[in-house]
């Protein structure tokens, strides 16, 4: 879908969308529209339930002195509240009553509004942002799809009289969602298709953005010690892979980077510790935390954010086999840390653990931050609401969860400590890959803590949050790119150099 | 065991079996050892009256008759084939039980009544492969080794009789091919095996060819690829070919998972995953039924497609949420790896329909456990898109004992089998109807137009010991079915 920004005028077809505040006060474009029905857009407003509340939506066909095909009336709830997600929402919930209407093209008219917080080109920028991130498809699949499910809309056009402004905001915002659309791609594809090798693929067209990308092979890593991320692998015919990815846009070049570390499990049976079968094929998704820090890496290097950040993804396969991993094995890290692997579906923690130390060991960054589909047990606590985060330092915890707040990726945090650390004492080695049930998302914290070598850290469980299962008005159902606006905003907020 | 004919004796003697009309009224041949009617007072004694597939072995007869079995016939007008065929499996319990190594069976019935009584008698004389038993026991009565070798068929027109016979023959063969097939072990018979043991019928004349998984991969029979991925024995899609007659095909289609463990979506224990070895009967079924057409040589076109494969969790194998693209073009979203054998056989559908320009096509399957908790192995499930079809087989399954129960094509499955990212899935999680979404996946890879059937035969691969045709054994169910479909 292109989006384009034009002066506001009176669109002669297709489909043209309009705000309306709470208690039914039509915007601008919405009165402009009535006078031109005879007052037919008000008495539709009067016959329907609608009230301009956030979200609600009304849809009008064919209005009789109109040449467009429908007018849709979209909630925008109380003016003073319509900040940048509100936007967001208002442009995306648009989107998602016109994508498949059967209109090629349509107009979004985004008014000035006194109260609002927001300036109008702001506002526009970001209605167009989110009209854009809930456009996005994952069809490549689906070779028999009806005519009428098919997306229809082709062009939306902001219609905004801070057009020009609006342009330019919205060019920094598409790169963001250019991040966000490569990681819903990633985690989308079936694990035939995204396995270690091909995402380490995917994360090499980053070069064409500027980044220095390296791929590590399992002969490498091995070289490098990495027995926790290689142990996991070894189950599948597939060749473990190590990326990093490094964005230099600082002006300080010597400035010390920040890193973002993903888990990217590719597809996750459990290995010899294999799970049960019911759902097993949502867990191709398992590498989500690697897809957001490819998408968050590509979004900074789109929009040359001035801040030197790395990215290290540990893409394996976890697959039962002859040669895959027991229970009881015993793995020296790269750390020289050893590892009893009690279950070898506790294997995500395994990956990050020589991912950790690799990137503090080669790159001294200021903090890092891992994105891991990590526990089943955070989904229990947060549900689908919050991803869990834990934090070696309040600082960093409380800049992530204010960066989550503001985009509307939500963070809560998490407790952790001695107490629970001493769960994963092992009788044979330094540690054990899994604790008891009970706060099986903080010990598998401890256990990650334990490859930070005390460089300032936060690990970020979003195992409830990579995978929506409805639509949302800025995401359609299936892979939400959790993480990707977060990074982005967590650099652009604390992390860029000043001007 | 061998069958043959001949005139009824002036004096019976050895093993023999003689039947008595139900009311006890005898046959000529009954009257003519009874003598001075003392058989009659003993029947009458025992309360035996005739009634159809009521017998009794006496072991102590006069001489010069060695045992005797006296088997009931019922009431003649009630005398149809299927019940020949019963009492003809119900005397050869007896005989085996009267340890003879040869008998003659008195038979005063129409030739074509002989033939089917010899028919059951051979079918139930099937004896399960004992080929990996090195030891009998010989105090435990399980492992009784039956010792019948030969049995005489007495009767007016020993001839006639032996013609007809003759096709049955044939079909029993064929019966007993696909029986010992399901009976082997996963380890004995793998994908390449059995294509190996197919290429044995071009001895009869059936023209063989075997895709490997080369060949497979080039075909694009991607499904088929994707199932037996998994395992260190490749897969193969076989075609027999019996070309009996100068017209358009009937095309059978056999799943052929020669062991499936379920994949990475795993059996739990109570799955009884040494059952699994069975899970290509019906691949057995294609291929005995070949083996019926062509060793009776019917003027018929039949063609038989085997789609093999074994299904294994390893670091090479299809993983839930895997999207493969299959022959037909359609895309699929693999939700458990443990419904396979829809897989295996969508393609090999839709490989035949392109390649065979077939009359009519039916698959056959040890498809879903909901079948079998559905109609508890007394039918196999049939769904047919084609009403007149559907008849015929409802038919021929009726007459052959090879019961089917029609069900229906239900389109609310389709919501069931909607993916979110490809065209279809193989399968749904949680309260479905498994067997239906099962039958309405491989109407997909149909054409339009083409009758088709698909036989979902879970649970009828294996017999209890109260089988009338068949030992307590695998059943080769569906080989006297399509032959009998086949005809020619």
């Amino acid at each position: 879908m292109k989006i384009a920004f034009a002066k506001p005028s009176l669109p002669s077809e297709g489909a043209v969308a309009v705000g309306v505040l709470e208690g039914k006060v039509l915007t601008a474009t919405a009165l402009a529209l009535d006078a031109k029905t005879q007052g037919g857009i008000a008495r539709a407003v009067a016959a329907s339930r609608f009230e301009g509340k956030k979200g609600q939506t009304l849809l009008i066909l064919a209005p009789s002195g109109l040449e467009v095909s429908r007018v849709l009336l979209v909630g925008l709830g109380k003016a003073k509240e319509i900040d940048a997600l509100a936007a967001q929402a208002f442009g995306g919930t648009a989107v998602g009553s016109l994508l498949t209407s059967g209109d090629g093209a349509a107009a979004l008219a985004v008014d000035d509004l006194a109260d609002s917080p927001l300036t109008t080109a702001e506002f526009a920028a970001q209605a167009a942002f989110g009209a854009r991130l809930r456009s996005y498809r994952f069809d490549k699949y689906m070779t028999r799809q009806k005519k009428e499910d098919k997306p229809s809309l082709k062009k939306l056009t902001v219609l905004t009289e801070a057009h020009a402004e609006a342009k330019l905001s919205h060019a920094r915002l598409d790169k963001i969602a250019d991040g966000v659309f490569l990681t819903r791609d990633v985690v989308s594809e079936p694990a035939n298709v995204i396995h270690p090798e091909s995402l380490a693929e995917r994360a090499e067209t980053l070069k064409d953005l500027g980044i220095e990308v390296e791929v590590l092979g399992e002969k490498q890593m091995k070289k490098l010690g990495m027995g926790s991320l290689l142990g996991v692998g070894q189950g599948s015919d597939r060749e473990s892979k190590l990326v990093i990815m490094r964005w230099q846009g600082s002006d300080k070049k010597d400035e010390a980077p920040v890193a973002f570390v993903g888990k990217g499990v590719t597809f996750d049976s459990g290995g010899i510790s294999i799970k049960p079968a019911g759902g097993m094929e949502d867990m191709k998704w398992d590498m989500a935390g690697a897809g957001a820090v490819i998408g968050a890496m590509a979004a900074l290097a789109g929009r040359k954010a001035k801040v030197n950040a790395i990215g290290v993804v540990g893409l394996v396969e976890n697959m039962p086999s002859g040669t895959a991993q027991r229970p009881g094995d015993v793995v020296i890290s790269m750390s020289g840390q050893t590892i009893e692997v009690i279950n070898t579906d506790a294997e995500g923690r395994l990956v990050l653990a020589d991912a950790l130390w690799y990137t503090q060991d080669r790159f001294k960054p200021k903090f890092m931050i891992d994105l891991a589909t990590l526990t089943g047990a955070i989904i229990i606590s947060l549900g689908h609401e919050y991803a869990g985060l834990f934090a070696s330092d309040d600082k960093l915890a409380d800049r992530l969860a204010s960066a989550g707040k503001a985009v509307g990726e939500q963070l809560w945090r998490l407790p952790m400590g001695e107490a629970y650390d001493k769960q994963i004492k092992s009788d044979i080695a330094d540690m054990k890959n899994v604790g008891g049930r009970e706060g099986g998302s903080i010990t598998a914290a401890q256990f990650l803590k334990r490859f930070t070598n005390d460089v300032h850290w936060a690990h970020l469980d979003i195992a409830g949050m990579a995978w929506g299962k409805k639509d949302t008005a800025t995401c359609p159902k299936g892979a939400t790119a959790f993480g990707v606006r977060l990074l982005d905003r967590l650099v652009a907020d604390f992390y860029e150099d000043k001007k | 065991m061998r069958i043959s004919f001949a005139a009824i004796p002036a004096t019976p003697e050895g093993t023999v079996a003689v039947g008595v009309w139900q009311g006890r009224k005898p046959c000529p041949s009954f009257t003519r050892l009874d003598g001075d009617g003392a058989w009659t007072k003993t029947l009458k004694r025992l309360g035996f009256d005739g009634e159809e597939e009521e017998t009794e072995l006496f072991l102590a007869p006069a001489p010069p008759l060695a045992s005797l079995v006296v088997f009931g016939l019922g009431k003649p007008r009630k005398l149809d084939l299927p019940r020949l065929r019963r009492i003809g499996g119900a005397i050869l319990e007896e005989l085996d039980d009267s340890r003879a190594l040869t008998a003659t069976i008195l038979a005063d019935l129409e030739p074509e009544q002989v033939a089917e009584l010899a028919y059951g008698l051979q079918l139930k004389s099937y004896r399960p492969m004992r080929k990996y038993r090195t030891k009998i026991d010989p105090d435990d009565e399980e492992d009784v080794v039956p010792v019948l070798e030969e049995v005489v068929v007495a009767c007016a027109d020993p001839a006639a009789a032996a013609a007809l016979y003759a096709a049955r023959e044939q079909v029993a063969q064929g019966v007993f091919l696909a029986r010992d097939l399901t009976d082997e072990p996963g380890n004995v018979l793998g994908p390449d095996e059995f294509a190996q043991r197919a290429r044995l019928l071009e001895a009869l004349g059936v023209e063989v060819t075997v895709l490997d998984e080369g060949a497979i991969a080039e075909a694009g029979l991607n499904l088929l690829a994707a199932v037996g991925r998994g395992s260190n024995r490749p897969p193969r899609l076989v075609l027999l070919r019996w070309r009996g007659a100068e017209e358009k095909p009937l095309v059978l289609v056999g799943k052929g998972i020669t062991f499936d463990s379920g994949g990475i979506s795993i059996k739990f224990d109570d799955d009884e995953m040494d059952a699994m070895k069975a899970d290509m009967a019906g691949a057995a079924a294609v291929m005995g039924a070949i083996r019926a057409v062509a060793g009776r040589k019917a003027r018929a076109h039949v063609c038989g497609v085997l789609a093999l494969a074994e299904n294994m969790p390893s670091g090479s194998a299809q993983r839930p949420g895997d999207v493969v693209t299959s022959y037909s073009g359609l895309t699929v979203e693999i939700i458990d790896t443990d419904a396979e054998g829809r897989l295996v056989l969508a393609d090999a559908l839709a490989w035949a329909a392109r390649t065979l320009d077939p009359a009519a096509m039916i698959d056959i399957a040890t498809l879903t456990g909901s079948v079998e908790e559905l109609l508890e192995a007394e039918h196999a499930g049939v769904y047919v898109n084609d009403d007149s079809f559907a008849r015929r087989l409802l038919d021929h399954g009726k007459a052959e004992a090879e019961p089917l129960w029609r069900l229906p094509l239900t389109e609310s499955c389709d919501e069931d089998i909607k993916s979110a990212i490809a065209d279809t899935k193989n399968c749904a999680w949680g309260e479905v109807p498994d067997n239906d979404d099962a039958a309405r996946f491989l109407w997909r890879f149909v054409p339009e137009g083409l009758p088709w059937a698909h036989i979902d035969m879970a649970g009828m691969e294996f017999a209890d010991e109260d089988d009338p045709l068949c030992p307590e054994s695998t059943t080769g169910f569906g080989v006297r079915l399509f032959d009998a479909l086949a005809g020619g």
